[in-house]
């Protein structure tokens, strides 16, 4: 009976070709729309997850305290950690291992090539810490870091800009007019969280950029530290420990507010993927008004429908068909448009958001859920606005239906 | 079938009609008859007589206000809307004046329309309906649509329409009125044919000539039956003045 039901509905729409394919227009707008607005949601997400499991997800990050002023947050205050205190946390209790950095943004020079790059003092757990990998040479050693020796490691795009097709390991660049000599590459890490370029990086020992680059001899002040906590769920007691020992160390009595902050990566991912979230349910909301008027769209179809097949379905009452199979029928036309519409649409939506993510070069998922949301959409629109002109067929009194011309 | 088995039987039966603002108007008044099964009826009257209000009574389209009505042995008066339809399906088989036929579906389909509601299957439909066709006059015309044949024709698929449950029997509202005389005559002998095969008929008309077919006349003047009887014997001066 279902088979006959959904014939009869087909052949219906089938008979009125533009007026059908009109309406599922609408609905194919809609979902296809809602598809793009959820896959870029999507894949803005993943790219935040995928840059910041490229930070390493289990860092804790500690930096100078922040400046408060009548409950006001202005800027950032004075670095305040040292290298002495970043060794130090190494040895707490599930602590793998801790870094710093110290930045500088500096011209480096090699031959008649030259690049803006971004300069970072730091020690060999740098790279362990920061989920950074060697490609080519060796990363300085903690002896290096002592002996503040000339030796730099350097990013992809160093690599790129100023040694072109020549190999860089063993060469000298120049920065601030003094030459450092390149023992290592680092692995290409792409793109970061605001588009800015990760392997723009040339590191160095922190020693090294205090007494060679800056030329200074004040303390050493880290501009960043970062711990890394042995894993995911260790991160909140190691953040304790790490609160602790800071105040211990820089002699804080109690009642006094730290002079350093302390962050957990994962609350950082979390925040971002929370307003990556609400954004892209936003958008999949905006887009969703086009599937309410696509709706609109098949019911105001169905009830015109029904007005002119007025004597068909007296006809059909007076033959013998029951109420039920009448809004049946009507109902399962109003389901089949909504449903080739939405199917369409959905594989228009998958189609226009990969080649938006090719172009934009973003990773476009191909989400179930673009499945789920088109299934979902075309039963429920296919229902809501079948409803009324089903109704409607159904409660026609065959004998009015009949005189109707 | 029984030659004088009852297939309908109408007593005190009264028709009216509520207009939306209060107003009424009683359209049938204390209509009795019996036919039987294998009678070939007319019914006639003139226009506004009630005519058409009897005929959705008879066919189930419709109920009286008071009064009883039995077809085939169901009593009409206490069923729901799906019994009815249950039994039009079943026992009935309806012509109409304008045919009402499906125009953009094929010709079987229009013919075997009535089948899918008796929840048949699609193949013993359309082979029904060939037979059907046949049986009609329309040998061969099944896969054409009804804008490519003539009125006549298209009556004749109506017919074929309402006899594929094999009904009871069958209840033409002014079946030859928009046909020429010719055309008419033809639907009309078709007709006769099929009231000797011992179908019943009841068919509404206000053409003599179209009642000269049938063998027994009820005439209805301003709701009420003014004669019943054979057609033959009819004369103005038989009826009964009310
Ligand atoms: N659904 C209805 N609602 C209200 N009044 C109606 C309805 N159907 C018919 N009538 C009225 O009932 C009276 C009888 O109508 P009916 O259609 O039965 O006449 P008829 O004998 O078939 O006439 P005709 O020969 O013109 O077809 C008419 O006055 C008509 O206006
Ligand atoms: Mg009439």
């Amino acid at each position: 009976m279902l088979r006959a039901i959904l014939k009869e509905a087909w052949i219906s729409i089938a008979s009125y070709k533009l007026r059908t394919f009109l309406t599922m227009l609408g609905i194919m707008i809609g979902v296809a729309a809602v598809v793009m607005m959820v896959s870029a949601g999507q894949a803005v997400q993943n790219r935040i997850t995928q840059t910041f499991a490229s930070m390493g997800s289990n860092l804790i990050l500690i930096g100078p305290a922040e400046l408060v002023s009548g409950g006001v947050r202005g800027g950032r205050g004075k670095p305040s950690v040292t290298v002495a205190d970043v060794a130090a946390l190494k040895t707490l209790k599930d602590v793998e291992t801790s870094s710093y950095n110290m930045g500088a943004a500096v011209q480096a020079v090699y031959g008649s090539s030259n690049y803006g790059v971004s300069v970072r003092g730091t020690n060999p757990d740098f790279l362990n810490v920061n989920n950074w990998e060697i490609d080519d040479g060796i990363m300085f050693t903690d002896k290096d870091v002592k002996a503040a020796k000339p030796y730099v490691v350097i990013g992809q795009t160093i690599v790129d800009e100023l040694f072109g097709l020549q190999n860089p390991i063993g060469k000298t660049l120049r920065l601030k007019g003094k030459p450092f000599t390149v023992i290592g590459t680092l692995k290409a890490k792409g793109d970061g969280l605001m588009g800015d370029d990760q392997d723009n990086i040339v590191i160095m020992p922190s020693t090294t950029l205090r007494q060679r680059l800056e030329g200074s001899d004040r303390p050493e002040f880290v501009n960043i530290a970062f711990v890394k906590a042995t894993s995911e769920d260790k991160m909140e007691s190691v953040a304790k420990r790490v609160e602790y020992m800071l105040r211990t160390r820089h002699r804080l009595k109690d009642g006094v507010k730290n002079d350093f902050t302390v962050r957990l990566m994962t609350e950082m991912v979390e925040k971002v993927r929370s307003v990556g979230f609400i954004l892209s349910a936003l958008l999949a909301a905006i887009a969703s008004i086009s599937l309410i008027v696509g709706s609109i769209g098949i019911m105001n179809m169905m009830l015109v429908s029904v007005t002119e097949r007025t004597r068909e379905i007296g006809t059909r009452k007076a033959l013998g068909a029951p109420n039920s199979w009448i809004m049946a029928q009507f109902l399962a036309e109003s389901i089949l448009i909504s449903f080739i519409g939405s199917f369409i649409g959905m594989v228009f939506g998958v189609v226009f958001s990969q080649i938006g993510g090719y172009i934009m070069n973003y990773d476009v998922p191909i989400s179930i859920w673009s499945v789920i949301v088109s299934v979902t959409v075309a039963v429920v629109v296919g229902i809501v606005s079948g409803l009324m002109p089903a109704l409607k067929a159904m409660r026609l009194n065959p004998i009015d239906a009949l005189r109707y011309q | 079938m029984a030659e004088n088995k009852k297939v309908i039987e109408v007593k005190h039966v009264y028709k009216t009609y509520f207009m939306d603002g209060g107003t009424s108007q009683e359209v049938l008044k204390d209509i009795n008859f019996t036919i039987t099964s294998g009678e070939f009826v007319a019914i006639m009257g003139p226009s506004g007589s009630g005519k058409s209000t009897m005929m959705n009574i008879l066919g189930c389209l419709d109920k009286p206000t008071s009064g009883k009505y039995i077809l085939d042995g169901y009593n009409i008066d206490d069923k729901d809307d799906n019994e009815l339809a249950k039994i039009r399906g079943k026992t009935i088989g309806f012509v109409f004046q304008n045919f009402n036929l499906m125009m953009k579906r094929t010709i079987a389909d229009n013919v075997s329309l009535p089948l899918i509601y008796q929840n048949i299957g699609e193949k013993e439909r359309y082979k029904r309906a060939v037979e059907m066709l046949k049986k009609v006059g329309l040998n061969g015309y099944q896969n054409r649509v009804p804008s490519q044949i003539s009125g006549g024709m298209q009556q004749r698929v109506a017919i074929a329409r309402a006899l594929i449950n094999n009904p009871a029997i069958i209840f033409a509202d002014e079946p030859t009125g928009n046909l020429d005389s010719k055309t008419s005559d033809e639907i009309m002998d078709l007709f006769t044919e099929l009231n000797q095969q011992g179908i019943t008929i009841v068919l509404v008309t206000h053409e003599d000539d179209v009642a000269d077919f049938a063998t027994r006349m009820i005439k209805i003047s301003d709701g009420h039956k003014v004669y019943d009887g054979l057609r033959k014997a009819y004369s103005k001066e038989k009826e009964i003045k009310c």
